[in-house]
């Protein structure tokens, strides 16, 4: 995925798609002719798997499910109601989509092996059902009567065209959706899913149109092939092998960009065959051996795909653009104006089995003010940040923000009500650019494209990142990177922001760019709450300190009084110390 | 016995370790104290090789760790008590100390669990129940046991107290003190309950975000106020 | 015989087949299971080699013709104890050159990018193997029947003198040797030096490091262990049931069902897991047609996944 118009992939789609009908038009062999058909269909079945999976990370060994349905959706139509394949492979998307959302709303509960695993069952539990019903081997019969208007002709280029028709919507429906919230929103979610929940991404509806999207999508490719191949078996649309190949021609090609699938299938489903087709009397399996021997040398030498590999030698033999000099944040003229929001916490307490991770915590924030929530390891400030901001359930206790009890909401909820959420560890977008990477937490407050796209680059000017914005982040040093993940949550507007330890890891000097930045927010009226180890750091910054232990408040005020407290002193430096050093 | 000299790490561009040198000899207890964040577990961790340096040396009785392969450098007498105890849950007391004796098979002929048992007679009464069922305390213990099951030379320590009660950090300060008394074990410890760690050890190093920042003897740095501003920022 | 006669032998009939047939799953999810509870990696391979199994045990009896001096009942279930040794070191040697460059400490516990080209990974391994032994072996279905398979014990149902339960010979004897290969193991894992130090690096693999535990050998030894006690199972298939190169994903499925049944990653659990399924696959084809047996295990199989993940038999304390 790469920064920039529309312009240039329409017209790249636009000349491969011709390029490939040429040679349709120059090929004379049937056998040729129907290869030349079945690669975009196998690309299509690629684009499908790659919108649920490729983009969301997860991997469905399930896509031959939509695929058959598809195929037999188109085929039964035909044979027992007369409907024309120009009908029924539409009819054939629409099961694709239902079969997505009945399939997807139960399985995503998942996750990883078991997602994985669960989707294998659903083609392989279709295939016995549909060799019961009887349809062991349907052949699609001979229409003598206009054939055309049932989609059979006797010019295979005819075939080409549909099929190639077909992957170019297909390649545009990825490319309007890896330039759309959708595509960065699944992206989002591949990285890291509750941090995408966090930025008021609701990420189950999104994994539900992507499955529906590519179930339908998966459904046309298997009623084409219906059509073209003119016979429908179990085995052929519901095997494993079918499903594998999706996954396949992506993961060779590039998994996540819509140039994967494409590439895969280009390259794989004309070796395969060709070799098939030579050799298949004397190595009855090579095709499967070429496949399997593709995949073991990909994820062992290229793992992220052709594509990817390409592209990244490519980035690096040009030189890398020079780093902008060191500049402190320059903040636009007029911050625009963020209503603080204060946080009211009444007696809150969650605990996990025995251990009481919180309990019994009160605090208040008053709009606009800074507030440090200190404590030794395992105090609870974590656990506390998680019910503050939907990750957990709190068992007792309100949280109220600018006059809202949000205790149990979800996630996205809270994040759409103004609480925005940074974390330890950054997660970058690394092969998109650093605007990109600050849309993703610009749709929560942002109904249309322009505007989000404003409102990421304004939140870029605010941590001043304004002159890297159309770099790469891979190339961002790890102060920039922290500025990055502030930059993602300021795009959504929030009227308070949780940081949880923004300084980890810094040096000196990036420590203060940190601290002049948040400052300068504050100063603007945001409401923040920081979780910081940084001592020296934190009672520069902090108008109030809350210390944490053992899952309850210790202490709280003012840095200077909360650091003389005996109680506080003992927490962080044992009970000994005042005994010793009296 | 161990010498590491000018030891760096990072992760993903964030230093968690710059330039950190520090020495341990036979049998002495050296702390490693700092806040949260300063490093203190990464240096345990590229001790004991589940996290890669980028830069300087660890050696141990004159041999480069860094060149021994992680699971290797437990057979050479380094037991590491990780933080959070990390017993293994589903697998008895009993058989979580004879994975702590993995190691010592080929220097000892036949490990005695006697020792651990004295020093934590609850063990003995839970040798059969699985380390999961635990209470935090006493997974403590076993995972203090487990790593002097190997017979080290060098135990190594990180917030053994960390989430306990009072009382029951105390008894574990105590036995530590005892097995460095008694058995002549070296110990190098990280511990968040600073004076305990500070007043009970014969050298002390200060870790503030991935530097040495005062090194001195347990009385030095009792004297000295840096170590209050480290933590306390005041 | 009366109707409800005929039916309670029908019923005792398919009982005691699915006894029988779930020891022989039961041994495979075991296999499964082992290479699972350590390793955490999803295995599409496991189904080809309980089918390299079956050709290994195929060949040393009749190929070469050298077991056939053990005479025609003994030599089929040595060629497939036999075959578990060969496996064993197909999959070490599998793990030592290949998969050990994406799997290890690095990856164990993760579901993120490792885990995801580990799955992929096998699932190339998985065609590779399937179509080379196409290539190598041809696409004929193979049978090496036991003597056995032919004979059966019958056992007279006392209420009806009409009627009786016959058991296949052939699998009761592969379902006693099932039986005792997975006892055998659970007792090698749950008490040996070796078994310990597994479960020790299933259960946390950087505590194992710190106790001095190779964990890369741990996991080429889980996975040379589950390899050839699945070849052995496939062995004991092949006693009496025909197969051809392509039958590993027929099992890889009901072995996977299995093993999410029996709690993913505990021995026990696995081989409960492949009675219930053997057990659901014979007792379905009492009430549904018999070309929905399988169908029948996927929806067994999506229901626990769905409704409870953690297994059937799964505790959380208790794992391999």
């Amino acid at each position: 995925m790469g920064p920039g118009g529309v312009g240039r992939p329409v017209a790249l789609i636009a000349l491969i798609a011709l390029g490939w009908f040429g040679l349709g038009l120059v090929v004379a062999n049937s056998y040729y002719q129907l290869m030349l058909t079945l690669v975009p269909i196998w690309a299509v079945l690629g684009l499908a798997w790659n919108i649920s999976s490729g983009y969301t990370g997860l991997v469905s060994f399930g896509h031959a499910a939509f695929f058959g349905l598809g195929a037999y959706t188109v085929t039964i139509a035909l044979i027992r109601f007369g409907l024309t394949p120009w009908l029924g492979i539409p009819l054939a998307m629409a099961v694709g989509a239902l079969a997505g959302a009945v399939i997807g709303y139960p399985t995503f509960r998942l996750r990883g092996h078991y997602f994985a695993l669960a989707m294998l069952a659903y083609p392989l539990a279709l295939l016995y059902i549909f060799t019961w019903l009887g349809y062991q081997e349907v052949s699609l019969p001979r229409e003598q009567q206009a054939p055309g208007w049932y989609m059979q002709f006797g010019d295979f280029r005819v075939y080409i065209a549909l099929a190639l028709g077909l992957m170019a919507g297909a390649m545009l429906i990825s490319l309007a959706l890896e330039r759309s919230r959708f595509g960065l929103s699944l992206l989002a979610i591949k990285q890291n899913e509750p941090a995408a929940e966090a930025a008021g991404i609701d990420t189950l509806a999104w994994k539900m149109k992507a499955i529906v999207l590519s179930g339908a999508l998966a459904a046309a490719a298997g009623g084409l092939y219906a059509v073209v191949l003119l016979v429908v078996t179990p085995d052929s649309v519901f095997g494993i092998l079918t499903s594998a190949q999706a996954l396949i021609v992506t993961l060779f090609g590039g998994v996540g960009t819509l140039w994967g699938p494409v590439i895969g299938a280009a390259i794989l489903i004309p070796l395969s065959e060709t070799l098939q087709a030579e050799l298949g009397d004397v190595l009855p399996g090579i095709q499967g051996v070429v496949f399997g021997v593709a995949i073991i040398a990909v994820i062992l030498l290229a793992p992220e795909g052709v594509f990817w590999h390409l592209r990244d030698r490519l980035q690096r033999r040009r030189a890398p653009p020079p780093a902008p000099p060191f500049t402190t944040p320059v903040l636009p003229p007029t911050p625009p104006a963020v209503a603080g929001a204060g946080l009211v916490v009444k007696d809150l307490a969650k605990s996990f089995g025995g251990l009481r991770a919180v309990q019994a915590v009160s605090f208040t924030v008053e709009p606009g003010a800074i507030l440090g929530i200190i404590g030794p390891n395992g105090a609870g400030k974590t656990t506390l940040f998680n019910l503050l901001n939907g990750f957990l359930r709190p068992d007792r206790g309100a949280i109220s923000f600018a006059g809202r009890e949000i205790g149990g909401l979800k996630p996205n909820r809270i994040c759409r009500l103004g609480i925005g959420r940074t974390f330890q560890v950054v997660r970058a977008f690394p092969r998109m650019t650093v605007l990109q990477n600050v849309l993703v937490g610009a749709y929560v407050a942002a109904p249309r494209e322009a505007d989000a796209t404003a409102a990421a680059t304004e939140a870029l000017a605010r941590v001043g990142l304004a002159a890297r914005a159309q770099d790469l982040a891979a190339g961002l040093s790890t102060r920039d990177l922290r500025l990055m993940e502030l930059a993602r949550a300021l795009a959504g507007r929030p009227r308070l922001l949780l940081m949880d330890e923004p300084l980890a890891g810094l040096g000196a000097g990036a420590v203060e760019d940190l601290l002049a930045v948040i400052r300068s927010l504050s100063a603007a009226g945001l409401t923040i709450v920081i979780i910081e180890h940084t001592m020296g750091a934190m009672v520069r910054l902090a108008h109030r300190f809350l210390v944490l232990d053992h899952g309850s408040v210790l202490a709280g005020g003012s840095p200077r009084e909360v650091m003389a407290d005996p109680a506080v002193i003992e927490a962080y430096l044992g009970k000994k110390w005042a005994a010793i050093r009296a | 016995m161990l010498e590491i000299a000018g030891l760096s790490v990072a992760y993903g561009g964030l230093h968690a370790l710059s330039e950190v040198s520090l020495a341990i000899g036979e049998g002495k207890f050296v702390a490693i104290v700092g806040p949260n964040g300063a490093g203190k577990t990464t240096l345990f961790k590229a001790i004991s090789g589940t996290v890669a340096p980028t830069g300087g040396s660890i050696r141990y009785d004159g041999r480069e760790l860094l060149a021994t392969a992680p699971a290797a450098r437990a057979h050479l007498g380094i037991a590491h008590v990780p933080e959070g105890r990390q017993v293994f849950a589903s697998l008895s007391v009993l058989e979580n100390l004879e994975m702590g004796a993995y190691a010592a098979r080929e220097r000892t002929r036949r490990p005695s669990f006697e020792r651990i048992f004295a020093l934590f007679p609850v063990l003995f009464e839970r040798r059969r129940q699985l380390a999961g069922t635990l209470s935090g305390g006493e997974q403590q213990m076993l995972a203090i046991g487990r790593g002097i099951a190997s017979m080290p030379r060098l135990l190594m320590l990180d917030e053994p107290s960390m989430g306990l009660s009072p009382a029951v950090a105390d008894l574990i300060f105590e036995r530590i003190a005892a097995l460095h008394r008694e058995d002549g074990i070296a110990i190098l410890l990280v511990e968040q309950r600073v004076a305990e760690a500070v007043q009970s050890c014969d050298f002390g190093y200060v870790l503030e975000t991935g530097r040495v920042v005062l090194a001195g003897s347990s009385a030095a740095l009792l004297a000295d106020d840096r170590i209050r501003t480290v933590y306390l920022g005041l | 015989m009366t109707p409800l006669g005929a039916a309670v032998e029908a019923f005792l009939q398919a009982l005691a087949a699915g006894i029988f047939l779930g020891c022989l799953y039961g041994l495979m999810c075991v296999g499964l299971g082992l290479i699972f509870g350590v390793m955490r990696v999803i295995n599409f391979a496991q189904g080809d080699f309980l089918m390299l199994g079956m050709y290994v045990t195929f060949y040393l009896v009749t190929g070469f013709g050298t077991l056939a001096f053990l005479g025609p009942i003994m030599a089929p279930y040595v060629g497939a104890l036999l075959a578990g040794p060969v496996l064993f070191l197909g999959g070490w040697l599998l793990h030592r050159l290949l998969m050990s460059r994406i799997t290890g400490t690095r990856a164990a516990g993760s579901e993120g990018d490792g885990h995801y080209s580990q799955l992929i990974f096998t699932l190339g391994v998985a065609l590779v193997l399937e179509n080379g032994a196409l290539i190598l072996f041809g696409s004929e279905p193979q049978s090496l029947r036991s003597p056995l398979a032919a004979r059966a014990w019958e056992i007279p149902l006392l209420y009806d003198p009409l009627s009786a339960v016959f058991l296949n010979k052939a699998s009761v004897v592969a379902a006693l040797l099932s039986l005792v290969i997975g006892l055998a193991l659970y007792l090698v894992i749950g008490r040996s030096r070796l078994g310990k130090s597994l479960r020790a690096a299933a259960d946390n693999p950087v505590a194992a490091i710190y106790m001095g535990i190779d964990v890369d050998r741990a996991h080429r030894l889980a996975f040379a262990i589950g390899a050839g006690i699945t070849a052995i199972a496939g062995g004991l298939v092949a006693t009496y049931h025909p197969f051809q190169p392509y039958v590993g994903f027929d099992y890889v499925i009901i072995m996977y069902a299995g093993v999410v049944l029996g709690g993913m990653g505990s021995i026990l659990g696995a081989f409960w897991g492949g009675l219930t399924i053997g057990l659901v696959q014979q007792l379905a084809t009492l009430v549904i047609p018999l070309q929905l047996q399988n169908a029948a295990i996927f929806v067994v199989f999506l229901l626990v996944v769905l409704l409870r993940p953690q297994g059937l038999f799964g505790r959380t304390a208790e794992r391999v």
